[in-house]
């Protein structure tokens, strides 16, 4: 029975870098070039460079790089021309002594001459080697780093770095030349804000380190990096406070990176999907956003965030119930209006889950429930109706869900009919045609304003998802089976862990100094000290008096 | 996993077997608001006041009525109602139920035999009042069609709270209190009554509604004085009033004064306490009423000053002597009557058990022959309104200087 659900895991079989592959390079340049031309596959965006450097013994060299992913301009400025314009006049040493293996050792070539009194060479090698001349005083690049074998050779070229091949040396130089078309730092567009920075992470790792980076200056922010995906070889960053997170979710969140084993890393989804606690769970135990300042929250509560090169959503964890009902504009605004716009959000996430069940069970079993008057007028509503009231919601939510996923969908130059078809067709024309009540129509256009109301719009799914279960159970049961239902996804809620520690803290477990900043944001005088139970060491972060004007 | 599919299988089963049996759409049932139980021939003979909902709450009106009314007899309540069916198209809803209504006849019969279906069955709230229609059946009231407000039900239940609320008239009666009194020796029921103007059949007719006063109407009358289950007489204003306040139901009414030559002053009375003292002097029971009222100057129209507190004493102390004159005139004829309306045998029974255990039997002969009742009023006036001086007493000058 089991077996078709889940077939043994195999080892996989292909990797990105055969392991044969992890053999010396050749000392034969061309022999190098023409093996690393055939394992590409003679692909149109590999390019060599072959030229010779030095004065008088001319040494063969050749530069490898892949178009489009290096900048041409670094590899001509930086590169080619010191080696072939500034090293022109040099007269190289040509063995490699040095060279641990001993093989092909040229005689020792240590005396530099001059063609020209009056230009002076600009490399003046004491060293005999040429290739420690070139490391050492050569090649001008901050990232330098020396490659052995092809596993290595294409690790660089494949990320965008140059590769310099010398003949006679079975070591290359891999430079740093990484440039790709990349977006630059927008707005994001998941998540806006009224007040608060509106910048947003973007595709590339570096940007985003840097804007985390940037907005706090602390040599705790640690951040370390791991490659991930054996095909895509995606770049993945933990990064978190030192002294402020917990040593056991560092532990934990790389335990269970290293875990993955997977060809492919193409969104911080696909981390989610690896790292989190209960994969079958409606509910996210990862929380992610395209705002640093939320990051920069997370990291300074002492969270962990785990930013993925190739995507703006940078994963946040431990997560707990309460964040997706936090937006950071929460702590922007003046602490009562935020407060209250939070327990709209704690109203919105039961009016979206419940408001059409409890429409169902009031007009199908507690009619006594409803006043008289409007008993009357849905009664009215619903003369002519043809379905029954389950059905009619169901038609109603479904249209609604295959309005706002085809919203999402469509291009935008179409968007604005989906709007006038929705709001025509869907408010007016159905109400009018009888098909479904116009009560229907306003309980299904209140549980669209209110799955809207949230931050992240993570939750969001998690409730269309469960609207129809409990809708279900309205039905059946009534009044009865929604409260069976909202008991049930308690218990759920209160059996979640993310990364250890309960998903619903601070209620529950409940934690009374947590509650400053969980249904209410106190003023941020009143927020002296971080969430318990990830914060065991360094707890107070800030001690400010209550500010008030100086009575004398 | 393989207890999981059982499992699974066994919940799926629990939900599709099981579920929905209450169900009811809103479109299979028919909300009554008012429920009107007559006799004929030993059966009862039941009508109920069915809503349209397309018709109050649609947005096109069309020429039928707001409500349908249907008829049914059978051997008990239910059996009747279940009946309608063959008659009504959807399911009798009694949720919503906001009165019933006895028919005279019937109520004079007993109206024991209907209260226990309606505070057994579980559709029901315990919130609808009780009326008695007095002269007519109560199929006729429920044929009457009314203005302003179109459903009936809440017409009547509007007038009943109304009037209980600021003017005293009637008290609403629901069913705890009504089976309560019934079953209790020492308290009789008295129940709001219902009258109607004019001729039922031109009630019933929408050209009723045509005119800004229609001929036809519904009003409340006083109430009914019940003993046991059945209906004994119909009570005055005044008695109604005076049962109302001695059994503490009283929250805001008015009351008119003599004053000055021959004008009127009147009182709203806004707070009332009753206290009620049993007592047995040797054989005789003795009844303690204390009533306290607090008021305000509502009205006046005669020469008075109103800024010397001696006069407001003296209104005090008139309008002291008036409720206690009332109350006096009004229980004597309630004794006589021979229903003790005002629980006073409740207030025996809980000061003086052993009393009460002697005269349990024929507590309607003590309540009317034996009983001396004592009253003791005070007044207190409280405010004097916006103005201070009545105007009043201009008019009357000028009046007095036009006949000179």
């Amino acid at each position: 029975m089991r077996k078709w659900l889940s077939k043994k895991k195999e080892p996989m079989e292909v990797e990105n870098i055969p392991s044969d592959l992890a053999t010396p390079l050749h000392k034969d340049i061309d022999q190098t070039i023409e093996n690393v031309k055939s394992i590409l596959g003679n692909s149109s965006d590999f390019v060599v460079r072959e030229f010779k450097i030095g004065s008088t013994q001319l040494v063969k060299v050749a530069l490898l790089y892949m178009d489009g992913m290096a900048s041409k301009m670094f590899i001509s400025d930086y590169i080619t021309e010191t080696l072939m314009i500034d090293l022109r006049l040099t007269d190289l040493p040509t063995g490699n002594n040095a060279d641990s293996s001993g093989k092909g050792s040229s005689p020792n070539q240590g005396n530099v001459r001059k063609k020209a009194k009056w230009i002076k060479p600009k490399v003046n090698p004491q060293e005999s080697d040429l290739f420690k001349v070139m490391k050492d005083q050569t090649l001008a690049n901050s990232e330098v780093e020396e490659c052995k074998d092809y596993q290595e050779l294409f690790s660089f070229i494949l990320a965008g770095d140059s590769i310099i091949l010398m003949d006679g040396y079975e070591t290359a130089f891999a430079i740093g030349s990484k440039d790709y078309e990349s977006r630059s730092v927008e707005e994001s567009s998941s998540t806006t804000v009224i007040r608060g920075p509106k910048e947003g992470f973007t595709e590339t790792l570096r940007t985003n380190t840097s804007l985390i980076r940037r907005r706090i200056k602390d040599p705790n922010l640690w951040i370390e990096s791991k490659v991930i995906g054996k095909k895509t070889q995606t770049d993945v960053a933990i990064c978190y406070m030192n002294g402020i997170v917990s040593d056991k979710i560092v532990k934990e969140v790389k335990k269970r990176l290293d875990a993955i084993d997977a060809d492919a890393i193409l969104e911080s989804g696909y981390i989610e999907e690896y790292i989190q606690d209960y994969p079958h769970s409606p509910f996210p135990t990862v929380y992610n956003t395209e705002r640093p300042d939320a990051i920069c929250g997370g990291l300074l509560e002492g969270k962990v965030a785990i930013i993925v090169d190739g995507t703006p959503f940078v994963l946040l964890v431990p997560t707990f119930i309460v964040d997706f009902f936090q937006s950071s504009e929460d702590y922007y605004q003046r602490a009562d209006i935020g407060s209250l716009l939070r327990l709209l959000r704690y109203l919105g996430f039961f009016l979206a889950l419940l408001t059409p069940s409890i429409y169902i069970a009031l007009t199908t079993f507690h009619q006594e429930m409803i006043p008289n008057q409007l008993l009357i007028s849905l009664a009215a509503q619903r003369e002519g109706v043809p379905f029954p009231a389950f059905v009619e919601a169901l038609i109603m939510e479904i249209t609604f869900d295959i309005l706002r996923e085809a919203g999402t969908r469509m291009p935008r130059a179409v968007g604005s009919a989906i709007s006038i078809v929705g709001a025509l067709v869907l408010g007016q024309a159905a109400v009018e045609a009888g098909i479904v009540s116009s009560a229907m129509v306003i309980v299904v256009s209140l549980t669209a304003i209110s799955s809207f109301v949230f931050p992240s719009p993570d939750l969001s799914s998690s409730i269309r998802l469960l609207r129809f279960p409990f809708m279900t159970l309205a039905a059946m049961f009534g009044l009865l089976g929604i409260i069976i239902g909202v008991i049930i996804m308690v218990m759920h809620l209160a059996s979640l862990r993310s990364f250890g520690i309960p998903y619903l803290s601070p209620m529950g477990p409940l934690i009374l100094q947590d509650q400053k900043d969980a249904f209410i944001r106190l003023p941020l005088y009143r927020l002296s000290t971080r969430p318990r139970l990830m914060n065991q060491k360094n707890i107070v972060r800030e001690n400010t008096d209550k500010p008030s004007p100086n009575r004398k | 996993m393989k207890r999981m599919i059982p499992i699974s299988i066994i919940l799926f089963m629990i939900i599709i077997l099981s579920g929905c049996w209450d169900s009811k759409e809103l479109t299979d049932i028919s909300i009554v608001t008012i429920l009107g139980i007559d006799k004929e021939d030993d059966k009862y003979k039941v009508t109920v006041q069915i809503l349209n909902p397309g018709e109050i709450a649609g947005d096109t009106g069309t020429t039928q009525p707001a409500v349908n009314t249907y008829t049914e007899t059978g051997n008990t309540l239910i059996e009747a109602i279940r009946r309608l069916t063959s008659i009504a198209p959807r399911k009798i809803y009694l949720s919503h139920l906001r009165i019933v209504i006895f028919g005279e006849e019937f109520a004079r019969e007993g109206i024991g035999g209907v209260l226990d279906f309606l505070s057994r069955d579980h559709e029901m709230r315990t919130d609808f009042f009780f009326a008695v229609a007095k002269d007519y059946a109560a199929e006729d009231v429920l044929k009457i069609l009314t203005p302003l407000e179109q459903i009936p039900g809440n017409n009547i239940w509007g007038m009943i709270k109304t009037s209980e609320k600021i003017w005293a008239g009637v008290t609403s009666v629901n069913i705890d209190d009504l089976v309560s009194s019934i079953t209790s020796k020492g308290k009789e029921a008295s129940i709001t009554g219902l009258s109607i103007t004019d001729d039922p059949e031109v009630g019933s007719k929408l050209t009723n509604l045509e005119k800004s006063l229609p001929y036809t109407r519904i009003e409340t009358y006083n109430e009914g004085a019940f003993r046991n289950d059945k209906l004994v007489d119909w009570l005055t204003e005044a008695q109604t009033r005076t049962v109302n306040n001695i059994n503490g139901k009283v929250q805001s009414t008015v009351t008119t004064i003599p004053c000055g030559k021959n004008g009127d002053l009147s009182l709203e009375v806004f707070k009332t306490k009753v206290e009620k003292k049993a007592k047995v002097k040797g054989d005789t029971p003795k009844m303690e009423v204390n009533i306290r009222v607090e008021s305000n100057i509502a009205d006046v129209s005669c020469t008075v000053d109103l800024t010397d507190p001696n006069e407001i004493t003296k209104l005090e102390k008139k309008h002291e002597k008036d409720i206690e004159k009332t109350t006096r005139d009004s229980i004597k004829e309630i004794q006589e009557m021979g229903v003790d309306l005002f629980g006073f045998g409740e207030k025996f029974k809980m000061s003086n058990f052993k009393y009460w255990k002697t005269v349990e039997d024929e507590w309607d002969e003590v309540f009317s022959d034996q009983l001396e009742v004592d009253i003791n009023v005070d007044v207190q006036i409280r405010r004097t309104g916006t103005t201070n001086q009545s105007f009043f007493e201009e008019i009357e000058g000028n009046m007095d200087q036009e006949e000179e």
